[in-house]
């Protein structure tokens, strides 16, 4: 399952935010691919999500958060969807 | 000091709109004169030309009023109105995204409309409209 961080440079949220999300959703499932994105270098990829405020997460390839989640609620959701695969 | 006439003739905007600017907390007089009358500093016109500018660019009256607000918060950096402007542009570029799916309906609807001298009753396009499923595909 692939994972995309999407943030704007300097963003502080993300920073603080991120070790946590990323090791919340490689122990919920195997094979999870993280990708950080830097909206500046993928504003058309961004457009295309529908990402309206930063920083967002997407979930292969839908945006799934608007904002970013706690690490319970992305676990949550990366169960979920691997139950339904 | 200037007048509330004279701040809105030398930024190009109605006393109206400065009157609602202070209501949504974006321009405040420096003080008032005994009878009561606004009183604008020198600072004021380049706060008028500021929201001009913010809006011309999308922003809404209460967006500017944080980019104003960064201004004063120590924390803030220039990184916090980047990602503001970022935001504006990827919402300025779904809306046209919307505005441009809006006008490929009313396309296909103007194309369906071939015969022009049907009556208003009988007009695809009314009855496109009236579809419940919220479609815009025109009933055959």
């Amino acid at each position: 399952m692939k994972v995309e961080l999407i943030y704007a440079p300097g963003c502080a949220e993300c920073v603080t935010a991120r070790a946590g999300l990323r090791a919340a959703a490689e122990a919920a499932i195997g094979g999870v691919e993280w990708i950080e994105i830097n909206v500046l270098d993928a504003l058309d990829y961004a457009i295309e999500l529908g990402v309206l405020t930063l920083p967002a997460l997407a979930i292969d390839g839908s945006l799934v958060f608007a904002a970013l989640p706690t690490p319970a609620q992305l676990r949550d959701e990366l169960l979920r969807r691997a139950g339904h695969d | 000091m200037l007048t509330i006439g004279k701040l809105a003739a030398a930024g190009e905007i109605s006393p109206d709109a400065l009157r609602y600017y202070e209501s949504e907390g974006l321009l405040v007089p420096t003080t008032r004169t005994a009878s009561g009358y606004r009183l604008y500093g020198e600072d004021a016109l380049r706060r008028v030309r500021f929201i001009q500018h913010a809006q011309a660019c999308g922003f809404t009256l209460a967006e500017i009023r944080e980019l104003l607000q960064l201004r004063q918060t120590d924390s803030a950096c220039c990184n916090d109105v980047r990602q503001r402007a970022i935001e504006k542009r990827l919402q300025l570029a779904a809306k046209i995204r919307s505005m441009q799916s809006m006008s490929a309906a009313l396309d296909r609807l103007i194309a369906e409309c071939a015969d022009g001298s049907q009556s208003v009753e009988d007009c695809p396009i009314m009855a496109a409209l009236e579809q419940i499923d919220g479609g815009t595909e025109p009933v055959r």
